[in-house]
Parts: C-alpha cells; sequence; structure tokens
C-alpha cells in the first residue's frame, strides 16, 4: 500500500490512467483485430481487460483515505482548451480526472458488476457472429462509463455522457438486422439529445456564473447562482422608459401592440433553478424518468447482458450521479429540487403500475427499473443524496442479478423456442425451477432485495429514501435583500413518503408475479412448438406434417425439442455472485442500525448537504424506527398479494380483474398509451409541422431558395468560369486589371473621418478624427478657426451650442494632388427636451463608427437582464 | 564567423548541403530510367525520395532544435541581418516549408514510379525551391527577398513542366513561367521604385523612411504608393489571390500531383511569409496601413474576391484535382482575412494566420496526397465519377481522403476547425465582422464540394462498364498520409499548443 502510495502521489494519481486506458485497449483489440482472434482471445481480451481495470479501481478506492483533503485524488492528462469567462478570465478546461468516496464506489460498480457481466457475456453471446463487436462496444461502454464517473469537470462528463449515450444506441441495436432493434436504438438516441439539450444549457449557465466548468469550483462558488434572471420577456427587448416619453401619442399604439404579446411585468427565476431545471432534463433523459422514461422498455432490444450492465446497473444511473456530484447547485434551488423529488415519485408509481401486467419478462424489469430509478431521484431530491447514491449501488446489484437471471431464463427458453419474444413471454414459462436451480435461488434472492425484505440491500436503501422524504426539510439559502426562494411546503415530503410506499407495494407484486409465474406451476413452453395443437385438434388437420406430435404436457413429459436447462458455470458465476451483493450490500449503509461504514466514507462529498438539509421537527428521529413499519408492510401486501394470486389461485384473479374491468387492464397494458400519446402529440405536432415545412420547403427553399441559390452559383461560377479560357492573354489581361483597380484604390484619396460624439450632449464638444492615408493632408472648413491652405492637421475639436447645427467640411489632399470632400453636420439637441427623446446626433456620409469592437464585459450582464432586478 | 551564426543557418545550411549530395548521388547512381519496365523500384526515387524527405526533416528538426535553444542567444546570428533574419518567425515557417516540402517529396516517392515519370532531377528540384522559400521567409530586405524568390520560382517551373511528354504539363509550366515572370517584374520594379524613394532596401529601413516622410510638395509619397501597388500585386500573385489567380488552376492541373502538393503548400506558405513581413514591417506606418487609404481594405478585397470567387467556381468543377485547386485558392482568401486581422488585432491574429498556414499544409498535403493513393497507372482518379464507391472497396484510402476534406472543410476534431475557428475570432476581435460572415458563408459553399466527393466515395456506385480509380500501392504515399493524418488530429485535437507557438513566433516580428 505504502508503495503504490509512493508510486501515484495524490495530485498526480496515474493510476486512474490504467483503470481508463484497460478498457479503451479492449475495446480497440476487440474491435480491429477481433476477427482474427478468434472468441478465445476476444473473451481473454475484453475480461482481462475489466478484471485489470477492476484491481486499479479497488486500489484507487483503498488509497482513497490518503488522498487530497478528507479523500480526492485526481489525474490532469492535459489542457484540452480554454475560455474566456465574463470577467474577462481564461478559464482552463482539462481533460481531468478526480475521484472521491463516490466516483471510487461507482468505479467499482462499473468494473465489478462489469467484469461479471462480460463473463456471463461470454458465454450468454457464444453462438453470435458478431461476438467481437460485442465485446468491442461493451469494453467501449465501460471505459465510456468510467470516464463519467471519474471526470473532474462537466465537459469530461460530457465526452462520457455522450460516449455511453454511443455505445448504448449501438448496443439497443446490436442485432440490427431486425427492424424494431433498429428503431429503438434510434428511439433511445433521439430522447437522449433532449436530455443532453439541458445538460449543455446547464453547462453553459454555470459556466457564466461559476466561472468554472469544474465540479469542486461549481459546488464551491455555487452561491453565485442566486441570481435573478428574467427569463420573460426573452432577449433585450426596448424598456418602457426608452420608447414612452418621446413621443406619448406614437408610442401609445406600440405600447399597446407589445403588451398584448408580453406581460406588463417581466418573469424572474433565480439562475440556480435554471441550472437545476435544466441540468434534471439532461438526467431525466439518461435516467429514463418522466416525460423522457420513454426509451428505456424499448431499448431492451438488445441483448440481455447489455439490458443489465447499461440499462439497470450503470448508465441509467448516470443521471442520478450527476445530480448528486452537483448537490451544492441543487441546493440553491428549493424548487428544482422539488421538481426532482415530485417527478421521481411520479415516475416510481407510474412505472410500478406499468410493471404490473407485462408478459414480457424483460419488460417487467424495464419498467421495474424506471420506477426504482425514481426513487433514486425521490432521494437526490429530497436532500439525501447520500441514500439516494446508496440505492444506485444497491440496485446496481440486484437489478444486474435480475437481468441476468432473465438472460438466463430466456435463454434456456430461446433453446427450445426459436422465438426471441416467445422465449421472454412469462405466459410461456412457469415451472422452471425444477430445471434451474441456480438461476431460480438468485433470483428469489434477488426479488426479495428488490421488494424491500429486511435486511437486504433493497430494504435499507428504499428505507433510507423514504424515511428522508418524510423526516427532512430542506433550508432555503439567504438571498439578502432579494426576494426569498420558494421553500418547500411541509405536506409535499410526506405525500411522497405515502405514494413511495404504495410503488414499494406494486413493486413487491409485480415482481413476485414476475417470479412465480416464470419458476413455479407447470412448464407452459410445452406448448409453444410448431404444430402443437391442442389435444382435442391434435390428430384433426395437421397439415404441416407433423404428425407424430402428441400432447404430453399434462404427465410432465416433454415433446420433442431440448429441455430447458440450467446456464453453465459462466453465467451462473456471476449471478450468485451478484446474488450475494444483493443480500449483503444493504449492511454497508444501514443507518436505522448505526452500522454504515459507506456513509461514513461518502459523507465528505455531500457536507454541504449536511448544513441545508435538516430534521423537519423537534423528535422525528424517534420515529426512524415506526417508519419503517409501512416499508415492510408493503413488502408484505406486495409479495402476499403476488403469492395468493400467482401460486395459490394459478393467476385467475388477474384473468377475473381482466373480464372485470377490460378497458383498465388493457389501458396498464398498453403502458397508459404514453407511448400512443406522445406519437400522437408530438409526433403528430412534428408531422404536421413537418407537412407545414414540406409545402414551404417544397415551395419557398426548394423552388425559389434552392434552386434560386444554386442557379446565382451556378450561374456566377459558369460566369466566372468563361474567363477561365486557358489563353494566357486573358491570365495577362486580368492581371492588368486587378492591378489597375488595387492602383485606382490607392491612387484615389478617401475623406473618411470618425466622430466621436461622446461628449455632445454633455459639454457640446466633438472630436472628429480624419483618416489616415499615405501623404494626405487635410483642410477644414467651419471649425471656427479657418484654413487656407492643406496641413497636416487630422484631427479638429468642434464646440457646439445646444439646439445648434454646425457643418463641417473635410477636404483631403494626397500625394497625386488629388482631392476629396467629406462634410458633416452636427447637431446638439437643444435643452428642455427629456433626455431620454433626445434625437441621435444626425451625421450623414460614410463615418466609421468609433471603436467598433466587442462589447464590454460589464454590460453583458445587462443584455440578460434588461430589467435590472439586482 | 562563428559558431552562432552557423547554428542559426543551420536549417538552410542542412537542407542545401543535403541537396547538393543528394545531386551528386543521383549523377552517380546506377539507378536509371526505363520507362517502359513496370518495376517501380528499379528507378533513383526508391533511394532519393527517401532522403529527400530525410534532408528537409532534418532542416525542420534543424529550425525545431533552434526554436528550443532560442534564436535571441545566436550571437553572430544577428550579422546577415537583414539579409537573412533568423528569428523565431523565421524558425516557424522553415519547419512548416520543411514539413510540407518532405512530406511532397514521399508523395513523389510514390507517384513518379508509378506513372513512368521516375527521373531523379525531381528531387534536388524539390529540395533547392526549398531552400529558395526558407530563404523568402527569412529575408528581410528586397534584395535577398527576391533572391529567395527566383530561386524557389526557378525550381517550380520545372517541376510543374516534369511531365515533359504531356502537352498540359508543358503548357501549364509556360504559362506560369510568363505570368510569374510577370508578376516577378512588377515585384522587382516596386522594390526598385521603394529604394528610390526611401534609399533603402531592407524593409526596417523602407519602414522607417516612410514614416519621417513628411507629406506635401516634393514629397516621394507618390512613388511609395506606386511602389505599394506594384508589390501588393506581385505578392497577390504568388498567394494566388483573385484576379491574379488564373494561372493557378491550369498550373496546377497540368503539373504532376507531387508538383501541385508542393505548389499549394511550400510556395503558398512562403508567400504568406514574405506577405506578411512586407506589409506589416515595410508598409506597416506612414499612412500605408490606413484603413481608409492604405492597404488593408486593399487586401479585404482581395479576401473577399478570392473566397468568393475561388468557392463558386470550385463547386463547377468535374475534375477532383482542379476542385483541389480551387479550394487552395479559396483558403488563400481565408488567410488573407487574417491577414488584414493582423493589422488591427496584432500578434494574436498574425499567430492565428501561421496557425492555419500550418494546419491548411497538413490537410492539403494529405488530400492531394490521398488523390494520388487513388489512382494507378491507367486508372487514375479524375474525375468524381471515377470515385464512385472507391470508399467501400478501399475503406482506408476512403477514410484518409475522407479525413483530410473534413479538415479542409472545416470540421471538428480536425486541425482544419481550429485553423478557420482562430483565423474567424482574429477577425472578430478585431472588428471585421463582415468578413467574418464572409468567410463563414464561403466555408459553407465550399462544405458543398468536399462533402460531394465523400457522397460519391461512399453513397455511389460506379455505372457498369464505367472507368474506375484502382488505388495504387506505395509505402511511401501511405507513410506521408499517415504522417499528415496524425498531423490532422493532434492539431485538431491539442490545439493550443502550437498556437502558442504560432504566436510566439508572431510576435517575433513586431
Amino acid at each position: 500500500m505504502e508503495a503504490l502510495k509512493a508510486q501515484f502521489p495524490a495530485t498526480n494519481f496515474t493510476l486512474l490512467a490504467v483503470v481508463l486506458a484497460l478498457p479503451l485497449i479492449g475495446a480497440f483489440v476487440n474491435g480491429v483485430f477481433g476477427k482474427r482472434l478468434g472468441k478465445a482471445g476476444v473473451r481473454l481480451m475484453a475480461l482481462s481487460a475489466l478484471g485489470g481495470s477492476f484491481i486499479a479501481a479497488l486500489a484507487t478506492f483503498l488509497l482513497l483515505p490518503k488522498g487530497e483533503g478528507g479523500g480526492t485524488l485526481a489525474w490532469t492528462a492535459w489542457r484540452w482548451f480554454s475560455l474566456n469567462g465574463r470577467m474577462g478570465q481564461t478559464i482552463p478546461i482539462d481533460v481531468a480526472f478526480s475521484v472521491d468516496a463516490m466516483s471510487a464506489t461507482m468505479m467499482l460498480v462499473v468494473t465489478g458488476v462489469g467484469f461479471l457481466i462480460h463473463l456471463y457475456s461470454s458465454e450468454y453471446m457464444i453462438k453470435d457472429p458478431g461476438y467481437h463487436r460485442f465485446f468491442a462496444y461493451l469494453n467501449l461502454f465501460c471505459f465510456a462509463m468510467l470516464t463519467l464517473v471519474m471526470a473532474d469537470n462537466m465537459a469530461v462528463l460530457f465526452v462520457g455522457w455522450e460516449g455511453v449515450g454511443l455505445c448504448s444506441y449501438l448496443l439497443i441495436g446490436f442485432w440490427f438486422g431486425e427492424e424494431k432493434n433498429a428503431t429503438a436504438g434510434k428511439k433511445a438516441f433521439i430522447v437522449n439529445r433532449i436530455g443532453d439539450f439541458g445538460l449543455l444549457v446547464a453547462m453553459a449557465i454555470l459556466l457564466y456564473y461559476t466561472g468554472s466548468l469544474r465540479f469542486a469550483e461549481i459546488n464551491a462558488n455555487a452561491r453565485n447562482l442566486l441570481d435573478p434572471v428574467t427569463i420573460w420577456p426573452f432577449g433585450n427587448l426596448p424598456i418602457e422608459s426608452q420608447w414612452d416619453a418621446a413621443n406619448p401619442s406614437a408610442n401609445a399604439l406600440y405600447k399597446a401592440i407589445v403588451h398584448l404579446f408580453l406581460p406588463e411585468k417581466g418573469i424572474q427565476v433565480y439562475a440556480s433553478t435554471l441550472v437545476g431545471l435544466a441540468m434534471f432534463l439532461g438526467a431525466a433523459g439518461k435516467s429514463a424518468q418522466i416525460p423522457l422514461y420513454v426509451w428505456l422498455p424499448d431499448a431492451m432490444a438488445g441483448p440481455t447482458p447489455v439490458s443489465a450492465l447499461i440499462h439497470a446497473a450503470t448508465m441509467v444511473t448516470a443521471g442520478v450521479y450527476l445530480v448528486a456530484r452537483t448537490s451544492a447547485v441543487f441546493l440553491m434551488s428549493p424548487a428544482a429540487m422539488a421538481t426532482v423529488a415530485v417527478l421521481g415519485c411520479a415516475t416510481a408509481i407510474f412505472a410500478a403500475s406499468i410493471g404490473l401486467f407485462q408478459h414480457d419478462l424483460k419488460k417487467v424489469l424495464a419498467y421495474s427499473t424506471v420506477s426504482q430509478l425514481g426513487f433514486m431521484f425521490i432521494g437526490v431530491g429530497v436532500g439525501a443524496f447520500a441514500a439516494g447514491f446508496f440505492h444506485v449501488f444497491t440496485h446496481a446489484f440486484f437489478k444486474a442479478c435480475l437481468f441476468l437471471g432473465a438472460g438466463s431464463v430466456i435463454h434456456a427458453m430461446h433453446a427450445r423456442i426459436h422465438d426471441t419474444d416467445k422465449s421472454q413471454d412469462i405466459r410461456n414459462m412457469g415451472g422452471l425451477k425444477k430445471y434451474m436451480p441456480i438461476t431460480r435461488w438468485t433470483f428469489l434472492l434477488s426479488c426479495f432485495a428488490i421488494a424491500g425484505a429486511p435486511p437486504l440491500a433493497g430494504f435499507w436503501s428504499k428505507d433510507e429514501i423514504l424515511w428522508r422524504a418524510f423526516s427532512t426539510k430542506i433550508v432555503a439559502p439567504e438571498v439578502g435583500r432579494l426576494e426569498p426562494l420558494w421553500t418547500w411546503p411541509s405536506w409535499l415530503g410526506q405525500t411522497i413518503y405515502w405514494v413511495g410506499v404504495v410503488a414499494a407495494t406494486m413493486t413487491a407484486f409485480y415482481m413476485f408475479r414476475a417470479y412465480f409465474l416464470t419458476f413455479h406451476g407447470e412448464f407452459r413452453g410445452w406448448k409453444v412448438v410448431a404444430g402443437w395443437k391442442e389435444p382435442k385438434h391434435a390428430h384433426g388437420h395437421d397439415d404441416h406434417g407433423h404428425d407424430d406430435h402428441h400432447d404430453h404436457h399434462d404427465d410432465g413429459t416433454p415433446l420433442e425439442g431440448p429441455k430447458p436447462h440450467e446456464s453453465p458455470l459462466a453465467m451462473t458465476l456471476p449471478l450468485m455472485v451478484l446474488a450475494a451483493f444483493a443480500v449483503f450490500a444493504g449492511f454497508l449503509m444501514a443507518e436505522p442500525i448505526h452500522f454504515e461504514p459507506l456513509g461514513h466514507i461518502l459523507a465528505p462529498v455531500f457536507t454541504r448537504a449536511h448544513d441545508a438539509v435538516v430534521l423537519r421537527g423537534e423528535g422525528v428521529e424517534k420515529l426512524m424506527w415506526p417508519m419503517m413499519g409501512p416499508g415492510v408492510a408493503a413488502f408484505l401486501a406486495g409479495t402476499g398479494a403476488a403469492m395468493v394470486v400467482y401460486l395459490n389461485k394459478g393467476g385467475a384473479p388477474e384473468e377475473a380483474f381482466k373480464k372485470a374491468a377490460p378497458g383498465l387492464y388493457k389501458l396498464i397494458y398498453d403502458k397508459w398509451r404514453i407511448d400512443e400519446l406522445y406519437d400522437a402529440v408530438v409526433v403528430g405536432m412534428v408531422d404536421a409541422l413537418a407537412d407545414i415545412f414540406t409545402t414551404a420547403d417544397k415551395w419557398l427553399i426548394d423552388g425559389v431558395l434552392a434552386k434560386l441559390t444554386a442557379a446565382i452559383v451556378a450561374f456566377f461560377g459558369t460566369v466566372l468560369r468563361t474567363f477561365q479560357t486557358g489563353r494566357v492573354q486573358v491570365y495577362g489581361a486580368a492581371m492588368a486589371i486587378g492591378l489597375a483597380g488595387v492602383g485606382f484604390f490607392l491612387v484615389r484619396p478617401h475623406a473618411d473621418a470618425t466622430v466621436d460624439d461622446s461628449k455632445l450632449r454633455s459639454a457640446g464638444e466633438v472630436v472628429i478624427s480624419a483618416a489616415p492615408g499615405p501623404g494626405y493632408e487635410y483642410r477644414w472648413e467651419g471649425t471656427g478657426t479657418e484654413q487656407k491652405d492643406f496641413g497636416p492637421l487630422r484631427e479638429v475639436r468642434i464646440n457646439v451650442n445646444p439646439g445648434e447645427t454646425k457643418d463641417v467640411k473635410l477636404h483631403v489632399r494626397n500625394a497625386f494632388a488629388q482631392e476629396a470632400t467629406h462634410s458633416f453636420a452636427i447637431t446638439r439637441p437643444g435643452r428642455g427636451f427629456p433626455s431620454s427623446a433626445a434625437p441621435v446626433p444626425v451625421v450623414p456620409g460614410g463615418v466609421v463608427p468609433a471603436g467598433g469592437g466587442s462589447i464590454p464585459a460589464k454590460d453583458i450582464p445587462g443584455l440578460i437582464n434588461p430589467r435590472g432586478a439586482q | 564567423m562563428n559558431s552562432g551564426l552557423f547554428l542559426g543557418l543551420s536549417p538552410l545550411l542542412v537542407v542545401s548541403l543535403g541537396g547538393l549530395l543528394l545531386m551528386v548521388a543521383e549523377a552517380f547512381s546506377k539507378r536509371r530510367v526505363d520507362e517502359t519496365s513496370d518495376d517501380r523500384d528499379a528507378g533513383p526515387s526508391s533511394e532519393l525520395s527517401l532522403g529527400t524527405a530525410v534532408t528537409l526533416l532534418a532542416g525542420a528538426v534543424f529550425a525545431a532544435a533552434i526554436w528550443f535553444v532560442g534564436p535571441e542567444k545566436l550571437e553572430g546570428a544577428s550579422s546577415v541581418a537583414p539579409w537573412v533574419i533568423v528569428d523565431r518567425f523565421t524558425l516557424f515557417f522553415s519547419f512548416v516549408l520543411c514539413l510540407g516540402g518532405a512530406l511532397a517529396a514521399l508523395l513523389a516517392g510514390g507517384y513518379l514510379p508509378e506513372h513512368r515519370l521516375d527521373r531523379g532531377e525531381f528531387y534536388p528540384l524539390i529540395i533547392f525551391s526549398t531552400v529558395g522559400a526558407m530563404i523568402l521567409a527569412s529575408a528581410g530586405d528586397l534584395l535577398s527577398l527576391f533572391l529567395g524568390l527566383e530561386t524557389m520560382s526557378l525550381g517550380v517551373y520545372a517541376m510543374v513542366g516534369f511531365r515533359r511528354a504531356s502537352l498540359r504539363s508543358t503548357e501549364a509550366a509556360v504559362k506560369y513561367f510568363l505570368l510569374g515572370s510577370f508578376a516577378a517584374a512588377l515585384l522587382l520594379y516596386g522594390g526598385a521604385l521603394l529604394y528610390g524613394a526611401t534609399g533603402h532596401t531592407d524593409l526596417a529601413g523602407i519602414r522607417e523612411a516612410i514614416a519621417n516622410m513628411q507629406p506635401g510638395k516634393g514629397s516621394n509619397f507618390a512613388l511609395v504608393i506606386t511602389a505599394a501597388v506594384l508589390i501588393i500585386v506581385g505578392l497577390a500573385f504568388k498567394v494566388s489571390a483573385v484576379p491574379f489567380h488564373m494561372w493557378t488552376p491550369d498550373a496546377y492541373e497540368g503539373a504532376p500531383t507531387p508538383t501541385t502538393t508542393y505548389m499549394a503548400v511550400a510556395v503558398k506558405c512562403a508567400a504568406f511569409a514574405t506577405m506578411l513581413r512586407v506589409l506589416i514591417g515595410a508598409f506597416g506606418e506612414g499612412g500605408l496601413e490606413s484603413w481608409a487609404a492604405g492597404w488593408p481594405p486593399v487586401v479585404a478585397l482581395l479576401a473577399v474576391l478570392t473566397m468568393t470567387v475561388a468557392n463558386l467556381v470550385a463547386g463547377q468543377q468535374e475534375s477532383v484535382k482542379r476542385m483541389l485547386a480551387y479550394s487552395s485558392i479559396a483558403h488563400a482568401g481565408y488567410v488573407l482575412v487574417g491577414v488584414v486581422a493582423t493589422m488591427r488585432a496584432g500578434g494574436d491574429a498574425q499567430g492565428s494566420v501561421m496557425f492555419y498556414l500550418l494546419t491548411y499544409t497538413v490537410s492539403t498535403v494529405g488530400a492531394f496526397g490521398a488523390l494520388i493513393l487513388m489512382g494507378s497507372r491507367g486508372a487514375e482518379a479524375v474525375s468524381y465519377e471515377d470515385l464512385a464507391g472507391v470508399g467501400k472497396r478501399h475503406p482506408a484510402a476512403g477514410f484518409a481522403f475522407s479525413l483530410f476534406l473534413l479538415s479542409l472543410a472545416g470540421v471538428p476534431p480536425t486541425a482544419g476547425f481550429f485553423g478557420k475557428l482562430y483565423i474567424v475570432k482574429a477577425s472578430i476581435g478585431a472588428g471585421l465582422y463582415p468578413l467574418a460572415i464572409i468567410l463563414l458563408l464561403n466555408s459553407v459553399i465550399s462544405a458543398y464540394y468536399y462533402l460531394r466527393v465523400m457522397v460519391y466515395m461512399y453513397m455511389r456506385e460506379p455505372a457498369p462498364g464505367a472507368p474506375i480509380a484502382k488505388p495504387m500501392r506505395s509505402g511511401y504515399v501511405a507513410t506521408a498520409l499517415v504522417v499528415a493524418g496524425v498531423l490532422v488530429l493532434v492539431l485538431g485535437l491539442w490545439p493550443t499548443t502550437s498556437l502558442q507557438i504560432a504566436v510566439e513566433a508572431a510576435l517575433a516580428t513586431r
């Protein structure tokens, strides 16, 4: 350990490069040489890359206490680029990585769970012709995800953020031969772009206000975000005093028109709220929250290990990670936090309700993931950042285990059914416990974990989140003489708590529904074989030539075709390891029993939250144990109901419900028809817009602009090309004409001047400076002191009385004795006019504006906030 | 004479000596051309190409080494000033010129044998032209400037007409020679007038004399202005600014492609180097720098014309090589924008011009090199149709071509993006909004014809029976492309360091 420490100083911790480089090398080798390496080679490369990365990550984690300032290890690779801040300061953006307790934990999850899933995939994908391509993507994903969690600033995080999005897209559409998969990939990609837009906006605002993209500095300067921003009217519209005073009658009309569109009063919000909302849009896209959750269920089109790694354990939690990472920013805006918590809560219960009646095993798990992500957002939304992050951690284990278990089941089913959709349908499963004992036991343990059975992992993390939602309140930061920030009403946390309990009940129900339907009862997969008929038709119309099929499912002997079988060790080993974590990982942060090692090492990451999030009232902490009751009750109720319905009554009540309320059942099964709603509203709107634009495009853009532009470009191109005759005389002539043109310009005198009238109104003084020229001489008229002959005087000062107009003439003579003239009329406004109505001085002729540079930095806030609420 | 002087001149000396040695080696070499043979390794190219590249790269390495030592520390190096000025500006350009020349020599090593032009004299010509270009970039005196210009141009005239049997090649050489002499005469006459008006041939002396000149009767300003007109036109010809560009497409198209590459990068860079020295150095005071009546508005107009005309005509071309010729004219227009900005925004703007020239050099060498790689004897890549589907048949060659075209078009994360970005930034910093906007509009137009190549390479299939380009195999060309490709990406991903170097080099002239 000491040797390692000496090798890697905390501020130049190059071990991080090893963590990052290994998966990248793996991706490169597998992507480029994978075909030649063969499957064994690819497997070795991918597994050793991830394994090595895991060991390095583990070493990093262990070295963490020795890091800078309470546990941060940093490594700066190179200076990427630098920007100018609003104060004119240089803001360097480095390719830099820094690891604190939260990052290090995520690194362990990514590399550790990633390794297990790689191991699992090496068997699961063995028959796939794109084996090397798969592992190249998977390794690349791990690299991108590690970049995301280790990033020191938002620019690097964004690289990782886009990288995981890209890999997710590639892996969802891995079997791109099927239209459906390619579409699902596209959907994920597009929805994520919406979120990325939010993230980019957030980055821009943060850069503007905090002057940095580094997380450490953003969090340190978060108070700069307490600055009101006028969001409406948008931009820099004329303020009333500018157009009200001068000519009341004409401007009354203008005012009326403007107020048709604009409210009398502008709308202002705090910059922190804007950032928080924009950032949450990004997080919602990546982490599948309302309203951007629709891509995740479709993403299940990818291979199952991908769903386990990307769409359950790691990538989808990036949004939660981001919110926790920028916790200080969110703490500046209770409104943004409330948005996060409320939308998280809504997602949790909404997705759970959809999960109730899905038939596709992976879809159940997908909606369960969406729902659990909602719980995590409740956690970070109510200020329990550590708890939210802890749920990310535990969820990674049990959900990965569930997905891999589902993959194991599908693997077995697929060997028999050879149809992707049918082999994922839980109606075709049942009774698998006797064929697949390991899968069954690990799946069951993970079900207990996710359903919140004490004392498994999910119980501790979910309970912690709900308890925090119930018991804490967020202290709005002091904003001095500005309008106070919006604060949480006291009922909001309690509402979230109770909705969360209901969602937890549903979770227990649908998970155990899936479990019972899959592993208990009779195996229903016998029926899904080509040519199978109900017994009474078995010998009736058999026109497929399979007349030796018999119905054997009554006595349990299989029809022809392979039996479902347990998966090989490479697949069951990860299941067992993950299940062990699903059982025991909760003890890393079990607050009620005061055993929380993870909580302790996470504490320095969230120091600011400690001050801003306080208990709601005296004696609330005494409720910690009692409030656990509803959570346990939720588990018992959900599990019990599932047991009664699906184990004891064989699913009859579900059928009954389906018959009793077919509309509602169908509605839930069809996911509340949100996809259709989006189709109708968003896609419909886009289609309508597209129609309008197509027409406009066809007639206006294509017909007029494009053709016209193209014609003009082509015309000039052709015309200009005709000069390119190849005859050298023409070329010489062109040069001679050019020479004459240059000569004409330089030989002719140019009487240009700049007028500085900044002191005209106050002191009546104007400075006119003539542009210099080679050998130029000047003569001025109307300046007061008459000048007979040309001289070197280039600048004159003129005094104008109020209400007076002066005509000034500038004569210029150049070295060729050519002369040119320029006249100016300078008017000083008379007294008595309101100053805002002063007419702009009339300055005819080509006057070069003075200065003509960029806007000085001090003016910029005024542009954004014209009404000047500060 | 002392060691400081030798060290200061070492890039020039190394390249010159290397050139002489190679010439002798070539004369005694047993390798002779057999114009009918298909054995591409039998000709002199196989040894001379690498030798030339190594010589020129050695020059670049020496330039870099002096950079790190610091030219201001070399005592005695200033004893040859102002004829040869050893400063960071010179070193930067020596490096760029040697790099461009070396890559062109590598391209020639593949191209000449493939097209049965394998005669050894090409390589000394490249080397001595580069010597001329380096002198041109370092000249602080009109005499050495003219000497360098002619040394460079004479070699290039011969290289353009290198394909003796081809009418087009000889025609191109004659045209280039005629018009080049015209321009050289203008430049020389302008220099003579300047000497008459100021009594100086060194640029610093000219500047001082103009600054101290009094207007009025009997002043020499009329002579100075006339000289300025002539010199501006002469320089505009060398950088092929519209309307002094008309020789460019013909010469570029008729010349063997390595020559074209060399002209597009080395000749153009040297011309810009001398343009910066003359316009900023000699014409920087006394009213000639005026925004109303001096050279900046003239050069601004030339820039607008150059960008716009070149881009409009480039879109009309059917030959890819000719398109690239126009593209190089258009790039000269972008650089001219930066030159104008330099007058107002100072060292940073000039640094962006020089950085642009570096990015332009690597991208252009790459683009022409990829074009060379695309064709082989009897199956050359000439028109867009020849390239149909080549990206699918030969992914590596297609990828390389695409990379360089994207860089020329200015797409991140390639070198060309940051080159354009910094020029635009410099012109905005100088308050030249219209020029910046016109530049951006033009780069949009240019994207059309660059992407068109990629459309043909990846999205078209050749018509049945139509001639298709068959990529050649050459380690030299491949090496040049790899070097250029790595540089394009490195400059695109880590632009700041090289920009800082360019700015430092630019500050040396101020």
